[in-house]
């Protein structure tokens, strides 16, 4: 690169690059941390049913308020977010469908109703809902000081109810029979657990899109698991991971044009995730191959 | 842009949406049969991952020349939908991860590289990415080619074609499936090859996909493989019926979305998966054994009879004991012997209610069933006498001829432990 070149990318990372680069850093942070112990509580799809419900709630936030600023958005997903997942736990309890296909059904539905309302919404042309549907793939370049505040403040927010609850949520990913027969509300706490993925993704659409999202919930957890097997370890790395991955992918799209973020940070998370998953000691694949290797007997 | 069969009768524009509507039915009923099967396998999320995922290997087929829509751009997405699905499982072994984890990293990936590629080629490669996820129904009657003089769109040619494919390696192959999805060990053991038997499903599943894909889009064909078979598997027992019930709610359902989305000027896709949400919903009430409805129905008759049947022995124990009968206090109460009087089960106006000899009848059998279990229990299971009334209270509503015959037999025809007579069988 040229000297020039250089000084043209400078100015580019002086204010909207940096405010953007703290907003999704904070998002990948709290989301590796969340998604760590849902990973562990072994249901790290749960963010993806989230994320695909939260279209009904921005169609419907904006057709209430006619507004389109971001808290209000955000409220709406939340909302919804909060709904598809109690939809998910009613199918659970009350029909004979299975986990898998009930998590499918609130991903498909969920989704076709925010498309349809979306579409509707559209189609009637109703002053401000253009761009609307931007929610879906995320549109990170355009994240504001004040939005990027709002991201931060609520990604504290949720590390630290992850901190004061720690001992509860790992006592039942692990044990949750042992956690129910001790007299732990196990239900009050999944549930305290699948509300804070649903404020992750929600908080997490801006940065990284509905589709997306998921990604920052799943890749750093995975990742981080590889590394370690103490529960502190894995919620500290996730994090790292998730706030790495975030600042890479920023990173790269401020300087590559036209590049988008979301799907940056997404390729990053996956790199991490990738490295981890091959050199890793003990679960890694090369250290397992060494182990195998080293266990073998000498071919004559 | 073709006009479609403008030689018709009717107008072009109803011919446009009935081959719109074919179309999504014909795409819907391929996903349905092949999602019967993954439910069963609980491999719904399958079809999530491999929607998502096929994007990067259309983006490539694209850029390398192949025309959207073009069997160059078929085969590449079916080829990235089975290349998913060896990613997830090398990765979940890799890792030592649950399956939904690998699923997860592998499909947002994947994704995420997708609209990486077609951002970067955005001057040569034209998708848009969120047309992958809504899916353009709407526009496929515009693409068509030329079968036998008649103008046939592309997507539903290719729809049609992966149906029949799909029905007949369904047909060839059921039983394999079925042994497979039930029991794999088993299968296994029996020679069944069960690799063979998975890897065909998958292909059908990428297959499927991409058929589904391409029509209602990459979320949407979720709702199109999962909603309709766990429906089905709602209303029905048997895994064939299943099959052909998810494949006549998924056809059903994209008809009624489809006139749903050009009634109220909405995405054809995003109705689709509505109905279909709804008609899962009607199922989870409806259902003819596992029903929300039937089950409270279920419980209300036998509250019902629970209620009817204490009347009437309430009425013979005073009769035994010649006082007057209890008076029933609750509504419900005052509704079961209004019933019963309706039934002629009681005769006689109202304040002085004698049992006619039906009634009497099933009286003696409640309090039958009532002495003869408080006798049991008070020779087996030694509770103290004032113990005896509250299970026999319970049981007396759930003992048939049979049971009573066999308990008569068991404690020796003497009377009830309070000293009362038993009443004989009828």
């Amino acid at each position: 690169m040229t000297p020039t070149g250089c000084l043209a990318v400078v100015p580019a990372l002086t204010h909207n690059t940096l405010v953007v680069a703290a907003g999704v850093a904070a998002v990948g942070c709290a989301a590796g941390v969340v998604g760590s112990l849902s990973l562990l509580r072994k249901r790290p799809l749960i963010g993806d049913a989230a994320a695909h419900s939260t279209l009904v709630g921005v169609a419907t936030a904006f057709v209430l308020t006619g507004r389109r600023d971001l808290p209000t958005l955000l409220t709406g997903a939340l909302v919804a977010a909060v709904a598809g997942l109690a939809t998910l736990v009613l199918v659970r309890r009350f029909t004979r469908t299975r986990d898998d296909a009930a998590t499918a059904i609130v991903i498909g539905v969920g989704f076709g109703l925010g498309i349809a309302l979306l579409s509707g919404i559209t189609a009637r042309g109703l002053p401000g809902s253009a761009g609307l549907e931007q929610f879906l793939l995320g549109h990170t370049a355009a994240l504001t000081a004040r939005d990027a505040v709002v991201l931060g403040i609520v990604s504290v927010a949720t590390v630290t109810v992850v901190l004061l609850g720690l001992k509860e949520a790992t006592l039942v990913a692990f044990d949750a029979d042992f956690a129910a027969a001790t007299g732990w509300p196990v239900g009050l706490i999944d549930q305290a657990l699948v509300t804070l993925v649903a404020v992750r993704v929600v908080v997490g659409l801006p940065a990284a899109g509905a589709v997306r999202v998921t990604a920052l919930v799943v890749s750093p957890p995975v990742a981080a698991r590889q590394w370690t097997d103490r529960v502190p370890t894995l919620l500290v790395l996730g994090g790292v991971f998730g706030l790495v991955a975030a600042v890479a992918g920023v990173a790269v799209s401020a300087v590559v044009p036209r590049m988008p973020t979301g799907p940056l940070v997404v390729l990053s998370a996956a790199a991490i995730c990738i490295v981890s998953l091959v050199i890793a000691p003990r679960r890694g694949w090369l250290a397992r191959r060494r182990q195998r290797i080293a266990f073998e007997p000498p071919r004559s | 842009m073709n006009m479609v069969l403008a030689d018709w009768s009717i107008d072009g524009a109803t011919a446009m949406h009935a081959w719109a509507i074919a179309t999504a039915a014909t795409v819907a009923a391929a996903c349905a049969l092949v999602g019967t099967l993954l439910v069963v396998r609980r491999m719904s999320l399958l079809g999530d991952a491999i929607g998502h995922a096929v994007l990067p290997g259309i983006a490539v087929a694209v850029l390398v020349g192949g025309r959207p829509g073009s069997p160059l751009v078929f085969a590449a997405a079916v080829a990235t939908g089975l290349l998913t699905v060896w990613l997830t499982r090398l990765v979940r072994s890799a890792g030592g991860l649950a399956d939904d984890a690998g699923t997860g990293v592998v499909f947002t990936t994947l994704f995420a590289l997708g609209v990486v590629i077609v951002t970067a080629a955005a001057s040569r490669v034209d998708i848009d990415p969120s047309c992958l996820l809504y899916g353009i129904l709407e526009l496929v009657p515009f693409d068509t080619v030329s079968i036998g003089g008649v103008e046939v769109p592309r997507g539903f040619v290719s729809a049609a074609i992966v149906l029949a494919v799909l029905a007949a390696a369904a047909i060839a192959t059921w039983k394999l499936q079925v042994f497979t999805a039930f029991d794999a060990d088993a299968a296994r053991a029996a020679g069944v090859p069960v690799a063979a038997v998975t890897g065909g499903l998958l292909a059908a599943t990428a297959l499927a996909t991409v058929a589904g894909f391409e029509v209602v889009g990459a979320v949407l064909v979720v709702a199109m493989l999962v909603v309709p078979a766990a429906a089905a598997e709602l209303l029905v027992r048997r895994l064939h019926h299943m099959a052909l019930v998810a494949m006549v709610l998924a056809i059903v359902g994209a008809c009624l979305g489809y006139l749903a989305a050009w009634r109220w000027n909405a995405s054809a896709a995003g109705m689709i998966a509505v109905v279909l949400g709804i008609e899962y919903a009607a199922a989870v009430v409806l259902a003819p054994d596992d029903g929300l409805v039937a089950r409270g129905l279920g419980r209300l008759r036998y509250a019902w009879r629970v209620l009817c049947e204490d009347r009437l022995a309430a009425v013979w124990r005073a009769e035994e004991k010649g006082t007057a009968a209890a008076v029933p206090v609750s509504l419900v109460q005052r509704l079961a012997v209004g019933w019963l009087w309706l039934t002629g089960r009681f005769v006689g106006p109202a304040g002085r209610l004698a049992l006619s000899p039906a009634g009497r009848r099933e009286a003696e059998m409640v309090v039958r069933s009532h002495r003869l279990w408080e006798a049991w229990l008070g020779q087996h299971a030694q509770l103290p006498l004032d113990h005896l009334h509250p299970p026999a209270e319970w049981v007396e509503h759930h003992l048939g001829a049979a049971m009573r015959q066999r308990i008569e037999a068991e404690v020796g025809g003497i009377g009830d432990p309070h000293g009362s007579e038993i009443p004989p069988e009828a």
